[in-house]
Order: C-alpha cells, then structure tokens, then sequence
C-alpha cells in the first residue's frame, strides 16, 4: 500500500490489519517496485488523491510485465471531480473514492481478489496466458501478417525423469519467462503457455526469426545452469529411454516452428496447430536448438 | 537488518540509464556493466534467485539479466540510484573486488574450468561482507582500518577479535539470506580458509587466489596493505605450478591496465554528474 501521506496510511495500515490483511506500507515511491519485484503482494492500494508522473509509471511498469500485471491495483482517487481523472493514463482495476469508507474499500479489495481467481486462465507454473488465451491469440492473427511460433523443449521427459519435477518445473518457467521476455523486448506481441513444455508466442512476421534466434541464444546460456557440473562438463546426461534402457542425452535443446498466418489456406487454429505439428518434425530432426520456418508458398 | 539499501558507484548508474535509454543497447552490454559493481550484481542475484520468480541457482550476471528482462533491471537500477551514493573513501574497496573478478577469471580460463562466469562473479562478490559491516558498524570499522595501519595485523584477523565475526562470515550470510545459490555462498565465505569449503572447493580455491593476487598487485585496496599467504590446499586443488602462476600474473597486469582506465572512466563519470 502507498500513501504520501504517513497520518492517513498508518489509520489505513490499522484498519486492514483489523480485518487480518498484512499490509506493507510505503510512502516513498522510488522504493515499492524493488518491493514488490522480490516478493510480490496479492494486491495494490495505491493513493492517486495528488497525481504525478512516478505513480504512472510505478503503476505502467507492473502492467506492462506479464508476470506482475494480474497483480489488482486499487486506486484511492478524489470524489470531487471523477470525470477529470486521467483513468488512460492510470491503469487501475478499481478505485475508491477519498474520503475513504472503509467498508466500501474492503469490498473492493475482496471482489478485486476473487476476480482474479475466476478469470485467471493463466498458468500457474509460469503465469503466463493458458490454453483459451492462446487459442484466441491465434484466432486474431489469422490473415495478418503474423508467426504463430511453437515452442517445446526436445526430450524433456528424460530430464524431468533424472532430475525430478522440482528441477523440470524450473526449466519450464525460465523457458516461459526468458521467451515472454524476447517477445517483450522485440517489441510486443503475445507469450503463452500451452501446458507441459509446449508454448506459444506470436509476433509480427517480420521480426519472428529473430526472436526465435534471441529465444534459442538465452535458452542455450541458461540451459548450462540447469545441469550438475558433472553432467554439464560431458556434455550429455543418462537417463531411461521409452524402452526402459539407459541412454545417453545431450544437454536439453528447444525447437521451435514459425507458422506465417497470412497465407490463404490458413482459416482457422486447426490449420495452425496442424502445418506446426508438420515443421516441428524437421525442426527435431536435428537434435539441436533451432526453429523452422514455413516457407511454401503463400 | 535492511539490506536493500546499499552504496553503489553513481558513474556505474548513470552510464547504465544511458543504456537502458537507448533502445539498441543489449542486455550483454548491460550485463558486462552491472558486473563490474559487486553491489549491482548482488542486488540483481537477489532479485533473480527471490523465491517468488522460482528459479533457485542463478549465478551469473547475464543468466540473472535473461530470466528478469531489461524493464525490471531498467526499474532496480533506476528505484535504486537515488538513495545511495558511494563514499570516495570506498572507492579502494570497488576496485579490490572489480580486479578479483578481474583475477578469478584469468585463473579459470587458464585451468580451463567449465564455469568462468559463475567464479568471476564469486571473485566480485567475495568482500560484500565489508560493504555490510562498513555501513552498519560505521564507527567500528574506522577503528578498525585505523588499528589494521598500527598494529599489523590484518583485517580479518582484527575483525574476528573486535566484531566477533568477519566479513567472509557477513557475506555468507548476506548471501544465503538473499537465497543466492550455494556456488557463490561457499566461495564468498570461505575465501580465507579455503579447507573449510565443503563444496565448490574448486571455486572457492580461484576465489581465495584471485583476492591474494589483487591484493599482491596492488591494485584497489582491500582495507589493509597485508598480501596473505596462498594456501597450500588451494594450490594443491588447482593444481598450480609455479610456472603457470607465473603467466596468471603476466596476464593479470597486462588486464589490470584495461581494469584501471575502466575504473577511471567510471569515476570521471561520477565527476561530469554532479
């Protein structure tokens, strides 16, 4: 919670512990994104009564970061004149007007918590978009010049089988964090996770393989750190294979099939899903990190 | 205690808003900057392995920058440099750990070991316990530089008879308070007493190098102008001989002249600021 106002935010403080919230208080706002980056909180209140351009920007940080912006923020806004308040500018999920009553605010803040469960078709591991988003996300691409791109990690099995799903669950939300964060930092587009070691992002054409090339680079460096050195230094690790024998793996690899959407016989996620199931077998031919493109005519 | 406000160099935070302005400037290139400032990277390492992002051994610098993304270390870089300016007096202490990394990286390439970053990263981080008791024990540390200068003895040494406990001890756990993994907790905390180690002993016997080294070149100052013995277990560990040691050395100064004007570049930096 913030207020510039220590008075007010310490009775707000009192009141929320009253109904058994734990409530972190700030009043200098340069500190509340490190805060809220190393441990984040169920929920934002956030005193907008005096406007200015740090509360923007704290508030445009968190939703512009798919990892954070499920977070609810509720604004605490003046009650004289609602229609002046920049809303654009200010991404809130709720407000309450000042002078504040309580029992309002608590309201909100319980509806704000619950919608959030209800709605959330997020995944839980890497909080990324599920299924119903992604399968909207494609929707809206079709007859734009857009990749759709199919990402999985290349004999993951064996690796969840050797070092156990605590190890595989954290290659699985590095892959989603570092791939939403090359979507991010090409310029946007759309990160989501299918389930399993199957993602999806999509962006502009024009840009998809070079966030493939971004995604396969960090992948690489990190993939490093996901082995004990013993394993890392060979180069390979031993695991069972589907018939049960040992076998010798290399470190783990993604692959990756760019679909372009804007070809004629694409009309719907079907057809998607399909021509990937297609590219995704030459692009695991190799054994090593790569993306395939699909380049028959258009 | 409140950890999170720790001094950082402000040439080193105005040179990376410039980066994180321009929109082409890589994350290697943030990455390379944020690794040459002990407390950046230990922030950055923090915020990386925090239990709420779920990853658990990330302990390097670019692996760190990859997993958070430009924008959130845009914000820590940008949330943290205006509460906390370096003293001048600690400059000494920034280079030390600069050229440790400096040192432990050299050491690893020549032994061909698999992980020079993650020792390079060790190396810098290895005296944050002396930027912790610096600013939270002021007046007792400027006694103890002050004692180090008369009586002989070594800052560890007077540390542990004054403070009852160390900076390597402080740094381990700083470090295992911020959930940083244990192959730079084992190296920070055992760099003076490398058998203690009871793993990474490899890293911890380049780190233990690395310091001794700096220190016998003399650049940046450690807090004491005492070159500590090498030990005999970490020699044995590495498999050092003398003639490689000796071309460790050679390769060492010739970068420590690169280290320098970088150091200076940055401090000139400080100067046209403010």
């Amino acid at each position: 919670m913030y207020s510039h106002d220590p008075g007010f935010g310490s009775t707000l403080e009192i009141r929320l512990q009253s109904r058994a919230y734990q409530v972190l208080t700030h009043h200098k706002l340069a500190q509340i994104l490190g805060f809220i980056y190393s441990d984040p909180p169920d929920l934002i209140i956030i005193d907008i009564s005096s406007p200015n351009k740090e509360i923007k920007s704290l508030i445009q940080s968190l939703k512009s970061d798919i990892y954070f912006s499920a977070i609810p923020v509720i604004g605490l806004i003046s009650a004289s004149d609602p229609d002046q308040f920049p809303w654009d500018d200010y991404q809130l999920d709720d407000f309450v007007f000042l002078p504040i009553k309580y029992s309002e605010l608590f309201i909100r803040i319980e509806l704000s918590i619950r919608r959030i469960q209800r709605v959330f078709d997020n995944n839980p591991l890497t909080r990324l978009p599920g299924n119903t988003s992604v399968q909207n996300a494609i929707a809206d691409a079709i007859g734009k010049p857009m990749g759709v791109c199919y990402l999985d990690i290349n004999n993951f099995k064996p690796y969840n089988d050797t070092y156990g799903f605590t190890r595989g669950d954290e290659v699985l939300r590095m892959l989603g964090r570092l791939m939403s964060n090359a979507v991010k930092e090409a310029g946007g587009g759309f990160a989501g996770h299918i389930g399993g070691d199957d993602f999806v992002f999509i962006v502009p054409l024009e840009r998809a393989e070079t966030v493939c090339s971004t995604i396969i680079d960090n992948f690489t460096t990190i993939a490093l750190d996901l082995f004990d050195d013993g394993d890392r230094d060979n180069g390979y690790y031993v695991a069972l294979n589907r018939k049960g024998q040992q076998e010798r793996f290399p470190l783990l690899s993604i692959a990756i099939s760019i679909v372009p959407t804007d070809q004629a016989k694409i009309h719907h996620c079907g057809k998607v899903v399909e021509m990937a199931a297609e590219l995704k077998i030459i692009a695991k031919k190799s054994g090593k990190s790569c993306y395939v493109l699909d380049k028959r005519k258009r | 205690m409140d950890t999170r406000t720790l001094p950082t160099l402000p040439g080193i935070v105005t040179k990376l808003n410039s980066l994180a302005d321009n929109e082409k400037s890589s994350i290697q290139e943030m990455a390379r900057l944020v690794s040459s400032d002990q407390v950046l990277s230990a922030r950055i390492l923090r915020l990386a392995n925090s239990p709420s992002y779920g990853f658990y051994r990330v302990a390097t610098i670019s692996n760190a920058m990859i997993l958070l993304g430009v924008d959130v270390v845009k914000s820590l870089i940008l949330s943290s440099s205006i509460f906390e300016i370096m003293e001048k007096s600690a400059l000494g202490l920034w280079e030390h750990s600069l050229g440790a990394g400096v040192a432990a990286n050299i050491i690893a390439k020549r032994l061909s070991l698999p992980d020079c970053e993650e020792i390079a990263t060790a190396a810098l981080l290895h005296d944050i316990g002396k930027v912790i008791v610096r600013l939270k024990l002021q007046d007792e540390y400027d006694v103890l530089l002050a004692k180090t200068a008369e009586s002989g003895s070594t800052l560890h040494e007077l540390e542990r008879e004054m403070l009852g406990t160390d900076h390597s001890e402080v740094g381990g756990w700083l470090g295992k308070n911020w959930f940083l993994p244990e192959k730079l907790v084992v190296p920070i905390t055992f760099h003076h007493n490398v058998a203690g180690a009871f793993c990474h002993q490899v890293k911890t016997a380049v780190v233990h190098f690395a310091d001794v080294l700096i220190k016998a070149s003399g650049f940046g100052f450690s807090g004491d102008p005492f070159v500590p013995a090498l030990q005999p277990v970490a020699w044995n560990m590495l498999g050092m001989t003398e003639p490689l040691l000796a071309e460790i050395v050679e390769e060492l100064e010739e970068k420590l002249v690169d280290t320098k004007n970088f150091s200076l570049e940055i401090q000139s930096t400080d100067e046209t600021k403010t």
